[in-house]
This record gives structure tokens, sequence and C-alpha cells, in this order.
């Protein structure tokens, strides 16, 4: 399903109501309301998705990763789900205080797909991440997410995170992209 | 340096803070633990052909592990013997020979230096390529985990895991093996090497505090952990410290327990089936701790989690971070889609961004960072639960501890620690095979 193929792109009136479903999901990130998140942004039938990618010279030939390869994240609804309800136990040590965390949602560009109510979307992102004191760290990638019609609004359907950087510089990546 | 014998008291059980902190002692574990110590690099499953290579570290020595054409695995140091260059900037692949981007020397899957551009009209023939190879590494695997060492002196890989090969054979010597999946997850976590290597050796103390937010979500059978409100010292599991510095703690039948509902299932329904052969190969000990689940390590700084099947390597970068590599375990047998199951649920639970592992994270870095300041930094730490419970058990290697909770192999740990620190030459290490001729002489 990743690799739904792309069409001509959304008029620039759907290009905006896509862009402010991404800010959206963004507030319900940062203001730390995953369940409304999970609840109504997200599909039952998601694929969420975060290849590990190896550093390799341009002569190797090898396959891109699959979801059957190593990933950060490689979870259905109900897993998720899970990540979400273990935020909400108030048993997260690290996450008492909490820390906050910034999107900077840039670069979008949406596209028609075979289907009428689906859409390709691609979006850089910038996530800032602080806690206690001083500590602070950021990630830098793109997205590629399915985004289905409806009502309303929009669901994710599928969304595959490419992070820039091979090492992680930071103690973990448990953060929604 | 303050002397080894204050640094570490009390056979293990009170450590001084500045082992955590100081510039001077972590430059002293490069040479002298770092330096002589069998290193995991990778597992033969990850390299399986001619020309297959990653490139890891060993301690802060970039270094490049190879399947060499004649089947055998050869590491050497990712550095140019001409102006030291890195030769080797992707993570694994298969090559023929490297070539360093400086000046063009190529040197082969072997190390050994092969072609340097215009040797005839610079070098006028007379460089001596043969004495100009990549520094190489000793290289031994055992049941198909691959480490190296730099030190020449010290003894076999089987003889340096000790009392731990017999443990690990459990699940290593199941029919077919095991391997590795790969490539690794990799992260920072600004701590010290040795405080997830104590966690995992041993630590069955924090799991129902610091994961009872995860094991709530788990749901597995490991969840009554959760709060610490079951557990049972007598019958629960067992702590296990080699003289060799290797320990872990098993909790019986827990094999599967961290991996919930069809996973759990399906891996349950696996080591039932197998368990009878494990029985009949190695014996009903072995069959017991296949069937449970350990946290352990690898001095010094090699880990896992048997059971939830996640393994790690903490790489020293500096004292005061590492970085994280994290593959799947797996037995080569399984069917493809209980791997498939196995890795999913690793790297949900113990990946970079584990349910389970991004608890621990902060644990691991404040007890690093808080002895950046000199008052907090004079002071020790306690590891002395359970201390005096070990008992020699004449059918198990090592020293053994009831319970899963106690601290036995971080005491363990830290003896080895303190030998290695001391600069002792291996003739005058501990050994199983002492602690075995104790058992005998009563």
């Amino acid at each position: 399903m990743h690799n739904t193929e792309a069409k001509e792109r959304v008029s620039s009136e759907l290009h905006y109501e896509l862009s402010q479903h991404y800010y959206q999901e963004a507030t319900l990130l940062q203001n730390g309301e995953f369940n409304t998140w999970i609840e109504t942004f997200v599909a039952k039938d998601l694929h969420y998705w975060m290849p590990v990618t190896e550093r390799r010279y341009s002569k190797d030939k090898r396959p891109e990763p699959t979801p059957y390869d190593m990933a950060i994240y490689n979870d259905d609804y109900d897993e998720v789900k899970d990540r979400v309800a273990r935020l909400l136990t108030g048993a997260v040590w690290m996450e008492d205080p909490r820390s906050t965390v910034r999107y900077l949602i840039t670069n979008i560009e949406a596209f028609h797909t075979d289907k009428d109510d689906e859409f390709v979307v691609r979006s850089n992102f910038v996530v800032y991440r602080h806690r206690g004191q001083l500590e602070h760290s950021e990630h830098v990638g793109c997205r590629q997410d399915l985004i289905r019609k409806v009502g309303n609004g929009f669901q994710l359907a599928r969304r595959k995170v490419s992070l820039d950087a091979r090492v992680t510089e930071d103690k973990n990546l448990y953060i929604f992209f | 340096m303050k002397p080894v014998n204050k640094l570490i008291q009390q056979d293990g059980a009170i450590q001084d803070r500045a082992i955590f902190w100081d510039e001077d002692i972590y430059q002293k574990e490069m040479e002298e633990i770092f330096a002589r110590c069998w290193l995991f690099l990778t597992h033969e499953s990850i390299i399986p052909d001619e020309g297959d290579y990653q490139s890891t570290m060993m301690g802060e020595d970039s270094v490049v592990v190879a399947r060499q054409k004649d089947g055998s695995i050869k590491a050497f140091v990712n550095s140019c013997t001409h102006r030291g260059n890195a030769v080797c900037f992707s993570d694994g692949g298969n090559a023929k020979s490297f070539t360093c981007p400086y000046h063009g020397w190529v040197f082969g899957m072997d190390g050994n230096l092969v072609d340097v551009p215009l040797e005839k009209q610079a070098y006028h023939n007379e460089i001596d390529k043969d004495a100009l190879h990549l520094k190489k590494i000793r290289v031994e695997s055992y049941k198909g985990f691959v480490f190296g060492t730099f030190d020449d002196e010290a003894p076999s890989l089987k003889d340096y895991l000790g009392g731990m090969a017999w443990y690990m054979d459990s699940f290593m010597d199941v029919p077919g093996g095991c391997e590795l999946i790969g490539p690794p997850m990799k992260s920072i976590l600004d701590c010290n090497w040795k405080n997830p290597t104590e966690n995992f050796i041993g630590d069955g103390y924090h799991v129902g505090w610091a994961h009872a937010s995860a094991l709530e979500i788990a749901g597995g059978p490991l969840a009554i952990a959760k709060g610490n409100a079951v557990y049972d010292a007598e019958t629960s599991g067992l702590q296990v410290t080699v003289p060799e510095g290797h320990g872990f703690g098993v909790i019986w039948e827990g094999a599967a327990a961290l991996h919930g509902g069809p996973v759990f299932e399906a891996y349950q329904k696996w080591l039932d089936d197998r368990s009878p052969l494990i029985r009949e190969k190695m014996g009903e000990h072995r069959e017991k701790f296949y069937r449970g689940h350990w946290d352990a390590a690898i001095f010094p700084n090699c880990s896992f989690l048997y059971g939830t099947n996640t393994f790690k390597m903490w790489q020293p970068r500096g004292p005061h971070s590492i970085e994280v590599l994290t593959w799947t375990l797996v037995e080569k047998e399984m069917p493809d889609q209980l791997k498939q199951m196995i890795h999913t649920d690793n790297m949900l639970t113990f990946g970079t961004a584990g349910i389970l592992e991004s608890d621990d994270g902060e644990n691991m870095e404040q007890c690093t960072q808080t002895n950046r300041g000199y008052s907090t930094r004079q002071g020790t730490l306690y590891l002395g639960m359970g201390k005096g419970h070990e008992y020699l058990d004449p059918e198990l290697p090592g020293l053994v501890s009831k319970g899963w909770v106690n601290e036995a192999p971080q005491r363990g740990m830290y003896r080895r620690w303190a030998e290695f620190m001391e600069g002792k030459p291996w003739s005058e290490l501990s050994t199983t095979a002492q602690l075995e001729q104790k058992k005998v002489g009563g």
C-alpha cells in the first residue's frame, strides 16, 4: 500500500484543506491529545511505519526496506493505540513533568490516486523536543501518507516516516511523527 | 585515578561514583577492558557470502568485519595506513576491496594493501605493501556469534565466555542455531556504558516499577510483575554470575511472556514443541533455561533478552555517552511467520521507540549525569541486594542466587571490572574452572 501511485496534484482548495488537517494534527499531538488523534484522525486499517535505512554505497543494488525489515515503527492501528494508552497510564515517569514537542510541517504536496477519496500526501517535518531543564533534540525527515476523506475531515491510513539521521541522537523516538 | 580497591569495594557491592564519570577511568577502561576483551562484532548469518561485510565498533575503534573467500571471517581496523582516513563508509554490503577516498590506496577484504596509485612512477616500486596492511583483529565465533579482540594473549572465545557458554547453549545450540535480524537500530544515550550493562545483566528489581506503564499495556503473562505486586523469591527464577563477568537472570517459564495475544500463543507452542529436543540434547536444566526469560550481558558491553529476543550492544562514546545498537534474535529453524512476529514485537518493545525501552533511557542517563556534581560524585553506590545468599550448585556453572530479583550478577560484573582495571594478566583472572574445582573440593 505504501507504493500507491501519486497521480496529478490536487486543486489549491483541496491542498488548503489537507494543509489545515496537517496543522490540526500537529496541534493535537503538541497538546498531548493523543486519544482524539487516534480516534478521529487515524483510520482503523492504519500502517504506521518508520523503516531503518542503512548507509549504503550507491553501487549497492539491494532493495529498499520493506515492512518485513527492521523498523523503528511498524505498527497497525491497535499497536499505535497501545502506545497511546501507555502514555495515558500515569506511570510513564519520564513524561512527568511532561516534555514539550513542537512540529514544523512544510513542503506539503498532495496528489490524487486511483480512488476519489484517497490522496497521497508528502510533507517535510522538523520535530523539536525539550525535556527537563536543558535537554533537547530535533528530528528531521519526510512523511509519505495515504490520507482518506472521511465525512468532513480526513483520516490517516498509511504513513511512512523517513528520518534523515542514521543514528538517532535522542534517548528514544517515542514521538508520533 | 583512585586505586581500584577504592573504586570497587565489598566484593562488588559498593562502587565509587567516579566509575560513571571520570575521564581517566574511562581511558583506563579503553586500555584494560576494550583493548583486551572479546567484543561482539556481528552474527555469521548477517555476512553469509564471500565479500559480505559489516562496519562496527570495538570500543571507540571503527572496524570492518568481512567474509573471506575461504569462508572464514576476518576483521580489521577501518583506518588507512597512509594518512589514517577511514576506508569504509557504509553500514555494510558486499565488496571485493575498499579504496581509501583520500589518495586511492586499495585494501582487500582481508585488510591487505593490494594496490597504490602511481606505485611505479611515484613510489619507484619501493613501497613495502605487505607491511602496510590495515591493523588486523583476532576473530572467533561462538555458535555463529562473531567476536573480535585486539589482545593476542586473550584466551579462546569459548574460554572467555566461560560458564556463560554452557547456559547460552540452551538457545544458541538448538538444532539449526540462532540468527540475528538487522540492520540494527542505532541511537545515542547520554549515559556511561556500564549503566545499561548492569541493568541487563541482573536488574530484575526495576522491572515492576520502571516498566509499570508498559506492563499494563503489554498484557502478556509478565504483566503481573507490574508494581511488584507478585514476586516469589524462592520459585520465580534464578540469577547467575560467572567469574568471567557475564551473567543473567531468568524467569522460569517466561520466554514468551512479554509477547501478547497471538504472538504469545505461537511462540509458546514453538517452545513446547521444541523442548523435548532440548532436553534430549542438553538435559533437563537447559530445557528449563530454554523455556525461561533471560535478561543477560556478555562482559563488557553486549546484552540481550532471551525470550523477548532483543539483542543489544552498548558502544562507548566517552564516559557519558553510548551508541545503542539493537538487533532481533531468533532461532534459525523457526517458521518465517514466527520470526516476523517476534521481530515486530522486539521493535515494538525494545527498539528505539520501544514501549519498554523508552522507560529506561531516562534512568540510564540520570544515573550517569547526576555525577556531574562534584559533591554528588564523592559518594558511593550500593548493589548489596541478596549479598551472601549466592551459592555453588553442583549442577550449574558459576554462582547462583534464588529469585530473579537480586544484584548478584551486577556484583559479579564489577568484580570482573576490578580485575581488569588492576591490569592483571589473563593467567591471574578468575575463571569458571576454578569455581568448578571448589565444587568438587566441597
